[in-house]
């Protein structure tokens, strides 16, 4: 294991930032941490850079403890939620400063730096200050400072948050590429649960001080663990009373019953349903045009759910009766997520 | 902006003339007075005030004093900014508000408290004239004096900047193995540069004006520890009028001086935004 | 076992270090003993000398003259800082700067170029003598060398306000129907009170305790123009510190009062604009 966090704790006064973590890491990987804000996700990430000190637990990196070594010799690469380019240097200074402190050859300094510059695709922009560059130029620019002195390990704190949404989706592409290039294993902090699975090869989920669940972006996204990771992903509604809805197993203890715009079919009352036996009828509240899909917000058996139809199914109205099918349900029980399928699913061919 | 362009043209007159009519006899007037009442009795006479042995002394001990404030409040003012802008600790509040403390004392008082401190009457006083120290009524109160009232000069200008500034940048050169006297030459002190700069001719402006404070602690001994503001004063208050206002020209030069480069360091702060 | 937290930015015991022992030098060492003279005296002492009579009329003559100044630099501050911010005019530039004067000029050579305009010979006194009213040697003397020493404080108070509103207020005000005189007295004064109080505050404050500009123009008859600096000031001519030290400790409290008057209104401004 490259990182190692061992019952990491660490409060700011009465707020509990860290409860008890503990996680690895495999050297090489691309690890999203991924939680609301106020999770706890950016304390961690400070902590493994040192620029917080835990009360209690190790921090362990290539098989040494550094709890006690300071943030500037544990050989990371940080780069900054608002980037903390440095405002009075130029993109080259930048980018050659930690080169620059730890004296290293002048003649390497330059061939680094401008490798780097040619790397994030920024050449002739060197004389630039960071003012005089465009939110992802910048972001380019922290992510090369911070590779620089060649990092075993790169952390990004919240690394696209202050980029517009359409340069935001190409830096995705374009860092998760670089990364992989290098080779570099690298930590980022998010709270975007698309950029975590799109970006990371691993995700961890903090919520409240404590990790959720680990896994890979599918593993997370099909079989939540907790509670929490059910209700975090996807566009998920809740429904009341999931025992109304047909032919799902009844569970003992069940909190909540949650479900995600895919695991539902809207049918109209004269289109084909497949599973027609098990459908609940519900009312179309509100209908909304989304581009790539409609979105439909439903009620059936007292919840409100929200589905999407395409859009080359026939259009549905305000007010109208329609079928409501559920594949799927993921039901709570205290801390714990079960997957529940409609088992009408596996009988259909019986049915026919 | 063209906010010019909107409301009342007469309005607007009518407060530009009030705003000048207000100066000029506030401000421009004495200024011209200093000057005209210098010359009053033609140039040889105010030379001769001005080459005066006392008034060259009184120049020295000023300049002494100015410089030692200045460099005593620098060391202070980078030292308590960087404090208190780039950490978190308890008290923090308390220190910021001891820091303010000198300039809401009149500097009367602030002469009193430095004579209960190192005169007759104080408990360290033994001790000072065992180490042949004499603070009270020489030039040492008078350094201190001028210390004392531009106490937070130079750490009052830097703070506000340092404040918005934050500490992202420290925090990502330090997070690269930069050392502290790196961090502050190369990310903080560009930050700081012009504002240091203002603080800097604040201090000295207020430095070689001060007058109460250091009234008390010098014991007008002249040619020994007058500088020039007590210099105007005993030659005023000998109606030796022309000597005391070409005396008083110097000031005003260097006032105007003042005046001009902080103008310039304004500008030239607010381009660098 | 809790350690103290390691700091990512280095220089946190020096700077402290060199905070503390300089702060302590020139201020820390200086109040203390101040406290502890301050707690030989007797309490009757104190009273004694407080209560006197030439004493008393002295903090009259300091309040009011202060405060009649200040009233005056609060009017005249927010007319200058409107006229700077808002309009565009020739001599702006030096008009701007000249404000701060008062903080460039040393205070005896304003007090003395203030006394010579203002006595019967002086350009001013001349004009005023006329009408057979005196200023050199008199309360008026001694609020306008005040007023001059205050002229900085509320302007450069209210101007940074006055720049941050960009004028978008007043529109959406008159775009509401408001006049322009309504949409300054709802809109803009309510933003720059708190700023002027603050400029007035310290003005107050300052000119309380001014000296050096007062001296010459005052006269200092006692019960007539003699301000509380100057009583303070003859005690220690005297070498009376105890008297000095009780009159002074009634002027410190009362600069004490008007820094945490200040602090309210800004923190009750705080308050309304952050919504803490």
């Amino acid at each position: 294991m490259y990182v190692e966090l061992k019952n990491i704790n660490k409060s700011f006064g009465d707020f509990k930032a860290s409860d008890n973590v503990s996680f690895e890491i495999e050297k090489g990987t691309l690890v999203g941490l991924l939680g609301p804000s106020g999770s706890g996700k950016t304390t961690i990430l400070r902590m493994i850079a040192g620029l917080e000190t835990p009360d209690s637990g190790d921090i362990i990196i290539n098989g040494k403890r550094v709890n006690d070594v300071p943030a500037g010799k544990r050989g990371i690469g940080f780069v900054f939620q608002n980037y903390a380019l440095f405002r009075y240097m130029t993109v080259y200074d930048n980018i050659a400063f930690g080169l620059t402190v730890q004296k290293v050859d002048k003649r390497k300094i330059d061939k680094r730096v401008n490798e780097l510059i040619e790397l994030i695709g920024l050449k002739g922009l060197e004389k630039r200050y960071p003012s005089q560059l465009s939110g992802g130029q910048r972001q380019r620019v922290a992510f090369a400072r911070a590779l620089a002195p060649n990092p075993q390990l790169l952390l990004l704190d919240e690394p696209f948050a202050a980029i517009d949404a359409k340069v935001r989706q190409e830096l995705r592409t374009w860092l998760k590429d670089m990364i992989q290039k290098l080779g570099v294993t690298s930590i980022f902090v998010t709270h975007d649960q698309d950029e975590a699975i799109e970006v990371a090869d691993t995700i961890i989920i903090t919520n409240k001080g404590k990790i959720e669940q680990v896994g890979t972006p599918r593993e997370i996204y099909t079989l939540p663990k907790t509670a929490f990771s059910c209700s975090f992903f996807g566009n998920a509604s809740y429904l009341n009373n999931y025992e109304k809805f047909l032919s799902f197993d009844k569970i003992e203890g069940v909190e909540k019953a949650i479900v995600r715009p895919e695991f539902i079919k809207i049918t109209k009352k004269d289109e084909f349903q497949k599973y027609v036996a098990s459908v609940s009828e519900g009312v179309v509240e509100q209908v909304m045009f989304r581009g790539d899909t409609t979105e439909v917000i439903v009620r059936v058996n007292d919840s409100v759910i929200v589905a999407k139809r395409g859009l080359d199914e026939p259009t549905i109205d305000v007010g109208e009766k329609v079928n409501v099918f559920i594949y799927r349900i993921f039901v709570t029980v205290g801390d714990n997520a079960y997957l529940l399928e409609n088992k009408n699913l596996n009988e259909s061919s019986v049915v026919i | 902006m063209d906010n010019d362009k909107k409301g009342n043209p007469i309005v607007k007159w009518l407060l530009i003339a009030l705003s000048f009519i207000f100066v000029v006899l506030f401000l421009v007037l004495p200024l011209v007075t200093v000057i005209t009442q210098s010359l009053r009795s033609g140039f040889e006479t105010y030379k001769k005030a001005v080459t005066d042995s006392y008034t060259v002394k009184a120049t020295v001990l000023t300049i002494e004093a100015t410089v030692s404030a200045v460099a005593f409040n620098t060391i202070f003012g980078i030292f308590a900014a960087w404090l208190i802008t780039k950490f978190k600790f308890k008290g923090k509040k308390f220190l910021t508000a001891l820091i303010d403390v000198p300039v809401t004392i009149s500097p009367v008082i602030a002469g009193l408290i430095f004579l209960l401190t190192f005169g007759r009457q104080s408990v360290i006083y033994p001790y000072l004239q065992s180490m042949g120290l004499k603070i009270v009524f020489a030039v040492p109160g008078v350094v201190l004096a001028t210390i004392f009232v531009t106490f937070p000069f130079i750490s009052r200008e830097l703070i506000p900047v340092l404040e918005t500034q934050g500490t992202d940048e420290e925090e990502a050169a330090a997070l690269m193995g930069a050392k502290g006297f790196t961090i502050f030459r190369r990310i903080t002190f560009p930050h700081i540069k012009w504002a240091f700069l203002y603080g800097i001719v604040l201090c000295t402006a207020r430095a070689m004006g001060e007058f109460g404070a250091v009234s008390v602690l010098s014991g007008h001994l002249r040619g020994k520890t007058n500088t020039l503001p007590l210099h105007v004063e005993i030659l005023f208050n000998e109606f030796q009028y022309v000597p005391a206002f070409a005396v008083s020209s110097i000031l005003v030069m260097m006032a105007v001086i003042v005046l001009a480069i902080r103008s310039i360091l304004e500008y030239r702060g607010k381009k660098a935004e | 076992m809790k350690k103290t937290a390691k700091r990512v930015i280095p220089g946190f015991g020096l700077s402290l270090g060199i905070t503390l022992t300089m702060l302590s030098i020139i201020v820390i060492i200086p109040l203390i003993s101040l406290v502890i003279y301050t707690l030989k005296l007797s309490p009757k002492e104190i009273i004694d000398t407080i209560t006197n009579a030439r004493v008393m009329s002295s903090f009259k003559v300091s309040i009011l003259t202060a405060f009649i100044a200040s009233i005056v630099n609060l009017i005249m501050g927010v007319v200058l800082a409107w006229v700077l911010v808002r309009y565009d005019f020739p001599l702006k530039v030096i008009l701007n700067g000249i404000i701060e004067l008062p903080f460039a000029l040393p205070t005896a050579v304003a007090g003395i170029a203030l006394t010579s305009l203002t006595t019967d010979n002086g350009l001013i006194g001349k004009f005023f003598a006329k009408f057979g009213i005196e200023i050199a040697y008199t309360k008026a003397g001694i609020t306008i060398a005040l007023i001059f020493v205050g002229i900085p404080f509320v302007v450069r108070a209210v101007q940074p306000v006055l720049e941050k509103l960009d004028g978008s207020y007043e529109e959406a005000a008159q775009t509401m129907g408001a006049s322009r005189f309504t949409a300054f007295r709802r809109i803009i004064l309510p933003e720059i009170f708190p700023a002027a109080i603050t400029g007035f505050g310290l003005a107050f404050g300052r000119c309380i305790g001014e000296y050096g500009s007062v001296v010459f123009i005052a006269g200092n008859m006692p019960y007539k123009t003699e301000i509380t600096p100057l009583i303070i000031m003859s005690k220690l001519q005297e070498y009376n510190y105890s008297q000095a030290t009780a009159i002074a400790l009634v002027l410190l409290i009362f600069s004490f009062i008007i820094l945490f008057v200040i602090s309210l209104v800004q923190h009750r401004n705080a308050k309304i604009l952050k919504g803490g």
